[in-house]
């Protein structure tokens, strides 16, 4: 068994390395720098290796420290209950949770598929060992905090030190039940694919970890202590049950297929994504198209898309038009906020920055475009002409921005007249400045995507997104969006700025665009 | 017209794959590119349609003693994987293909000629192409590059997904269309490479090789091509 898991790790590991090479090869400024074959290179390997390493020991602790610190330790706070008992509440029904949505064993990811299906390895050995390793992992990973967390708390010693083992206990037990149901039934269940059943145990338990605290209820340390010698008692009768199991193989055949494994590895742009783009085509007989040439295609495109594209702005308008009358409603009927309102949208204008970007459609759109489009597209020679390239490109840039200018239209409009209801202001200028800086915001984000994407096609022929150049510009975007969440300006400078930022940064990406996506929209091999 | 490659050379990163491709591809003949897994067939043709950059060497197309650089609309591709957009009726597409290349094709014909051509039947013209099968896929796509009618066509084993039918049918329409374009055809059958093709090319080591037929019977023939394949 352990020389199954050490075949095994090692093989997660290789796997692991090769990524992160894989990775540090794409950035264009290291590919030049070393052109050879990094797959060989010594010193890369050692460095990708201690990143693997340092990657493994971070997965055992950081989420651990997250989820105890944020799930747990932040909301205490806003209970008036014990602090010692309300901390130990809510984490019992958190993990009565996470044991129902985690087993480990079942989850069906790409390392089990590669060692189980592809190399063929003992399915038992390797399901137990790496489970083991698993649950060894939780115990060391959740010790550290549980006795920080405890001693903030005033937890006793005791539970502290016992609060990792009820962990691994309640996935035992879940574990041994599914193993059970298995047996009776000769049916593996996908855990990514929960259940009504488990959804409503585990609604049910959230309700409880939160909402009792509460109302004034939580347990105490002497029903933990019952329920706790009461799990272990048959944790570890489930242990002796799963270790004995016989049936892994058979079970790892159902759980591990190819779709449930690309399922769980969908982060970024893979047969699953694909498969979920080509969900979102719709044939409808009625929308044709009587244009020709690539005008003709792409209303196509745009009339079977509808889920995505205007579907999608329809439902936008209708949430911000519902937000817009309670705002209304507030102003009416509550004096402060109507102040806080005013202030709102004469200082914290920066804050709308996020909000566009993230209602903006268009990273989803070229997503789908890419998908469902180009990737057969490009293959065609004829299709790579400057003519087509360029021509579709003006059709796709006009449907962007139009679909997103239907909510942001509203917004700025909103805007505007809540301004207005809200008090109003000294200088007329800033009910044009608000309206036309979120239009401005709408389309600078329109042309923004779609630009990168016509210069950086970050796709390759498998649809897997290959390009960190095109990562980290979708990083920056995302961190200068989220920081002017906490920025306050006047709204008048904020919004005049944003505006010329705006028009010029579309007027220069439109011009680059225009000179080189012809050379640059083309698929990575 | 003449598709002459010089001195091409593709390496993906250390490994050579195609390390000095001479050879001169003349209208009116079917070239059968031979070569084993991996060999660069396929990379190749991606140098051909500029899908890959090469490394070194030039392809170029000589008409009538005059060089000119290879065009968009010169060249047509037939992958081995279909690739069709999946939002469109298959109608749909061969009438946005037959919109954007207008002007080249000659004796146009209706969307139903064409479909009837192919042999795809009446139901399934106007369904989605996501819900093609493979094959259908593969004809949809061989379909839309005959009718762009380029001077030169790439085929990555084209027929292997067809049926027999279809399959037999393709061929005898390669050799009508023969005549006016310059067809490379890659391919792991041998008896339709000896069937078909004109003159039979390998790929080896990175080299492109034409085999001599002489005199030889299709036996002998055979063992030449195999001998070819295997030398290392
Ligand atoms: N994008 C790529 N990066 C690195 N190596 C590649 C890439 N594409 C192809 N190769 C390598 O180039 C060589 C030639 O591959 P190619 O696909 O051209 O072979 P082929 O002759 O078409 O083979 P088959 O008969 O199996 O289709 C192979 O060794 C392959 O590993
Ligand atoms: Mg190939």
């Amino acid at each position: 068994m352990i020389e199954s898991f050490i075949t095994s790790f090692r093989l997660k590991n290789t796997y692991r390395v090769n990524s992160i090479i894989y990775s540090i090869k794409q950035f264009p400024i290291i590919k030049r720098i070393l052109p050879n074959s990094l797959y060989k290179n010594k010193g890369l390997k050692i460095f990708a290796n201690i990143i693997s390493i340092l990657i493994e020991i971070l997965s055992i602790f950081v989420g651990k420290l997250i989820y105890i610190a944020s799930m747990i330790f932040a909301v205490l706070s806003f209970y008036e209950t014990n602090q010692t008992d309300t901390f130990l509440h809510i984490f019992l029904f958190l993990t009565l949770c996470g044991g129902v949505l985690n087993t480990y064993m079942l989850n069906p990811t790409k390392d089990k598929y590669y060692a189980i299906v592809i190399m063929n390895m003992d399915a038992r050995k390797y399901g137990l060992s790496n489970y083991y390793y698993q649950l060894l992992k939780l115990v060391i990973g959740f010790l550290p905090f549980t006795i920080l967390f405890g001693m903030i708390t005033k937890t006793p010693l005791w539970i502290q030190l016992a609060l990792p083992f009820f962990v691994v206990a309640i996935k035992l037990i879940v574990m041994n039940y599914s193993l059970y149901d298995f047996n009776k039934n000769q049916k593996a269940k996908n855990e990514n694919l929960p259940t009504k059943f488990v959804w409503s145990f585990v609604a049910i338990c959230l309700l409880a970890a939160y909402g009792l605290p509460a109302i004034n209820i939580t347990i105490n340390q002497t029903i933990f202590l019952c329920i706790f010698v009461f799990t272990l008692i048959l944790g570890i009768y489930s242990l002796l049950k799963i270790h004995n199991f016989k049936d892994y193989r058979k079970m790892y055949k159902q759980v591990l297929t190819i779709t449930n494994v690309y399922a769980v590895e969908n982060n970024s742009g893979t047969q699953a994504m694909k498969n979920t783009s080509l969900k979102q085509i719709e044939l409808d007989k009625n929308y044709t198209s009587n244009k020709s040439g690539f005008a003709y295609f792409h209303e196509l495109f745009v009339k079977r898309h509808r889920k995505i594209l205007t579907k999608a702005v329809k439902k936008q308008s209708i949430i911000i038009l519902a937000i817009f009358i309670a705002v209304v409603i507030g102003i009416n009927v509550n004096v402060d906020f109507k102040e806080k309102t005013n202030d709102i949208l004469m200082q914290y204008l920066p804050y709308f920055v996020f909000i566009m970007y993230a209602i903006n459609r268009s990273s989803s759109v070229t997503q789908a475009m890419f998908m469902n489009c180009d990737h057969s597209m490009l293959t065609y020679r004829i299709y790579r002409t400057p003519k087509v390239i360029l021509g579709l490109f003006k059709e796709r840039l006009k449907t962007l921005i139009i679909i997103n200018l239907l909510p942001s239209t509203l917004i700025g409009l909103g805007l505007a007249i809540l301004l207005y209801l809200s008090g109003g202001t000294e200088n007329p200028l800033n009910y044009m400045v608000l309206f036309v800086s979120i239009i401005a915001m709408s389309i600078f984000f329109s042309v923004h995507y779609l630009v990168m994407y016509y210069l950086l096609q970050p796709y390759n022929v498998n649809t897997e997104m290959r390009s960190s150049t095109y990562k980290v510009v979708q990083a920056i975007t995302y961190f200068v969006c989220y920081y002017m969440i906490q920025i306050q300006l006047p709204t008048l400078s904020f919004g005049i700025t944003v505006i010329a930022f705006c028009i010029a940064y579309s007027l220069i990406s439109l011009i680059i665009a225009y000179k080189y996506a012809p050379k640059t929209f083309k698929l990575r091999v | 017209m003449k598709l002459v490659v010089k001195n091409l050379k593709k390496n993906f990163e250390k490994k050579e794959v195609l390390k000095d491709i001479n050879f001169e591809f003349e209208k009116g003949k079917i070239y059968g590119l031979l070569g084993r897994n991996g060999a660069g067939k396929t990379t190749f043709f991606n140098c051909l349609n500029e899908d890959l950059e090469i490394d070194a060497g030039e392809f170029y197309i000589e008409d009538n003693e005059k060089k000119r650089k290879m065009e968009a609309e010169d060249i047509g591709y037939v992958l081995s994987t279909p690739n069709v957009p999946e939002f469109l009726t298959a109608r749909e597409f061969l009438k946005f293909f037959i919109d954007i290349n207008k002007k080249r094709i000659k004796d146009l014909k209706t969307i139903d000629e064409y479909f009837d051509f192919m042999k795809i039947e009446q139901e399934d013209r106007d369904r989605l192409l996501k819900d093609y099968s493979h094959g259908m896929k593969n004809k949809m796509q061989m379909l839309v590059n005959i009718i762009s009618n380029p001077n030169i066509l790439l085929l990555d084993e084209p027929l292997t997904s067809f049926d027999v039918v279809v399959a037999e049918e393709m061929k005898q329409m390669l050799r009508e269309i023969k005549k006016k374009h310059i067809i490379i055809f890659s391919t792991h059958i041998m008896e339709l490479a000896l069937d078909l093709c004109d003159e039979i090319v390998i790929l080896n080591r990175g080299i492109l090789e034409e085999v001599d037929k002489n005199n030889l019977d299709n036996e002998h023939f055979k063992d030449k091509i195999i001998e070819a394949l295997k030398e290392q």
